[in-house]
């Protein structure tokens, strides 16, 4: 892994394996992300997108090859420390936002913070500041069914930068949005690249989203292929 | 710690009506547990009274309904370490109906020994006097008159049942005491009544003794004196006694014990789907929280705090109704049971069995959260 390489993908292979029969959804990916990129992986649904981001997250292990994050070989690291290395280094965005329903906006940002050894009043002005930087800083005590779905992505957007992380993975994080909100979620994440120099790791399959990246990638059926033309 | 219990406690009112729900179903299975406790303790677990201790019963060897000639009396007397004693019958009959609140037990004695062995029940001195100068007089416990507006001088007259007699009686005395749910009259009224044949049969003979070391012995020396006799007896200390007009009813132990089982298996169940449900609701949360980096030990931690805090609320608040039924019981005494209470190993029990709840309903649902894969976790709808 070279000085500057923010996730090195070798050779990694990730198959389920069903009753009978086993499914590839990673066919030996070989992929270098440079730190401070926003990096775009397209492909079609099914095409292992969200399992490559599952794998540089931590949260699932490849059935073969190795996986570099920030020079971490986390293929090796016990589930523990792997929890504990993704809550200091790892900001997740998912399609379907996952708020905690009873929660406000600001207690689902500072979810997280209950991670670290932060006081009570610093973790509520972290999660207030997060929610600032996502243009939310009027609504910390809404909870997600008082917000829009533009407004819900944005808090997930905030819960994923509160502590402060390397890298924010992004899976499919317009999907479920109307083009406005599409829009505003994709501008956060290009500000967050380019203002706070966070490695943005985004899947999506709305070719919109690639505008907003620096380097895109096309994978299909678990490989890596040319980028075809958008129609 | 102060965090997780954050996250519980924000879960817990995700669904209000299903903690109310349960923390109320655990409530009243606790409260049933308690109740359980407490019959067992009336039963059981009864402190042996100093004055109690320096007493034996002694009854006939076969059973409690047949009965002692008078003249056992006599001899039992003389038997070394015997302080006094005195005859006994249960006389039952009917006190103006057969409704529970007229009833309470009468027993006829020997006037003048009674309250020489019943230490314990206090009644003015010119009370008890008037109860033994008066044949027909009738000792009553305080708690008997204050029900049914006994004063003294009063004439009453009780319809008999067993013995075919009703005898007219005046209240000479009132007394106080444990137990005094209870009413003497002579057992010389009685035994003029019947005639010397069958007035002259005793049911059980209190013995008062000279020290209570002497138990033992004076029992076994009781016993041997009509052992070879056609009216064997059986003399025990009096909490024996007790025991065994109880054991009467049949395996009390068990049946309690049954019962209790019965209560905690099905409660388990019901509380254990409860936390599986509230678990599964949740899958995709647990997914995102281990994706934030909680551990499994952590989400293990949340859900089994959850159910033991329904637990512990659920048994206080079923131990206080335990207490608060127990008082208001020990007040208005069901028959002839009297002194409903909690003892303090009770308390203890009841908080038992609401962690013994909380762990066995929620360790299954928590560890299958705890080790849930992420990845499928995230996936789960529903």
């Amino acid at each position: 892994m070279s000085a500057g390489t923010a996730v090195s993908l070798r050779g990694v292979l990730k198959e389920y394996q069903r009753a009978d029969y086993s499914v590839r959804a990673l066919d030996h990916i070989t992929l270098d992300i440079r730190s401070g990129q926003f990096f775009c992986l397209m492909g079609p649904s099914g095409s292992g997108k969200s399992t490559l981001l599952h794998l540089v997250a931590g949260i699932d292990r490849p059935t073969d090859g190795a996986v570099e994050v920030l020079g971490s070989a986390i293929g090796e690291m016990d589930d523990r420390s792997l929890a504990r290395w993704r809550s200091q280094n790892i900001g997740y965005i998912f399609q379907s936002f996952n708020l905690v329903p009873v929660m406000t906006a600001a207690e689902n940002v500072e979810l997280p913070l209950l991670l670290t050894h932060l006081s009570k009043k610093e973790r509520r002005e972290r999660a207030r500041s997060a929610l600032e930087i996502v243009g939310l800083g009027d609504r910390l005590g809404h909870r997600p069914q008082q917000l829009s779905g533009g407004q819900e992505q944005r808090v997930a957007i905030a819960r994923a930068i509160v502590t402060d992380p390397s890298i924010i993975l992004a899976d499919e994080p317009t999907g479920e949005l109307d083009a406005q909100s599409a829009t505003d979620v994709l501008t956060i994440l290009e500000r967050l690249n380019s203002n706070h120099g966070k490695t943005i790791i985004m899947v999506t399959h709305d070719p919109r989203a690639r505008q907003y990246a620096k380097e895109s990638r096309y994978l299909d059926k678990g490989r890596i292929t040319e980028m075809p033309e958008i129609q | 710690m102060g965090k997780q219990l954050y996250l519980v406690l924000k879960n817990l009112r995700r669904n209000r009506r299903r903690t109310v729900l349960t923390v109320l179903s655990t409530a009243i299975s606790v409260f049933l547990i308690g109740s359980l406790i407490s019959v067992y303790a009336v039963f059981f677990d009864n402190e042996v009274r100093e004055e109690s201790a320096l007493r034996l019963i002694t009854r006939h060897r076969v059973s409690l309904t047949q009965v002692m000639p008078y003249y056992y009396g006599a001899r039992i007397a003389e038997t070394d370490g015997v302080a006094r004693i005195c005859p006994m019958n249960w006389f039952g009959g009917t006190y103006i109906d057969q409704r529970p609140e007229h009833m309470f037990p009468r027993f006829a004695v020997d006037q003048e020994a009674v309250f020489e062995i019943y230490p314990e029940f206090k009644a003015p001195p010119e009370q008890i006097e008037a109860f033994k100068r008066d044949r027909q007089g009738l000792a009553v416990g305080k708690t008997v008159a204050d029900k049914l507006g006994f004063e003294i001088g009063q004439r009453i007259t009780i319809q008999g049942d067993i013995y075919p007699f009703d005898p007219e009686l005046t209240v000479r005395a009132i007394f106080e005491g444990p137990d005094d749910m209870q009413a003497f009259f002579h057992f010389k009224y009685l035994e003029e009544a019947l005639g010397p044949e069958s007035g002259s049969e005793v049911g059980v003979f209190a013995i008062k003794l000279r020290s209570a070391s002497d138990a033992s012995r004076v029992a076994a020396a009781v016993d041997d004196m009509f052992r070879n006799s056609p009216v064997p007896t059986k003399t025990e200390t009096e909490a024996a006694f007790q025991l065994s007009f109880i054991n009467q009813l049949g395996n009390i132990k068990l049946f309690l014990l049954s019962i209790a089982c019965a209560i905690m298996f099905s409660m388990l169940m019901v509380t254990a789907n409860t936390v599986a449900m509230s678990v599964r609701e949740r899958t995709r949360e647990i997914g995102v929280l281990k994706t934030l980096g909680f551990q499994p030990g952590s989400v293990l931690g949340i859900v089994l705090s959850e159910a033991m805090l329904i637990s512990l609320v659920g048994g206080a608040l079923g131990t206080l109704i335990t207490v608060f039924v127990n008082q208001a019981l020990s007040e208005v005494a069901v028959q002839f049971i009297t002194g409903f209470r909690l003892p303090a190993w009770g308390v203890l029990a009841c908080f038992a069995t609401a962690i013994l709840l909380s762990v066995g309903s929620s360790v299954i649902p928590a560890t299958i959260a705890a080790r849930a894969n992420i990845v499928d976790a995230l996936r789960h709808t529903g």
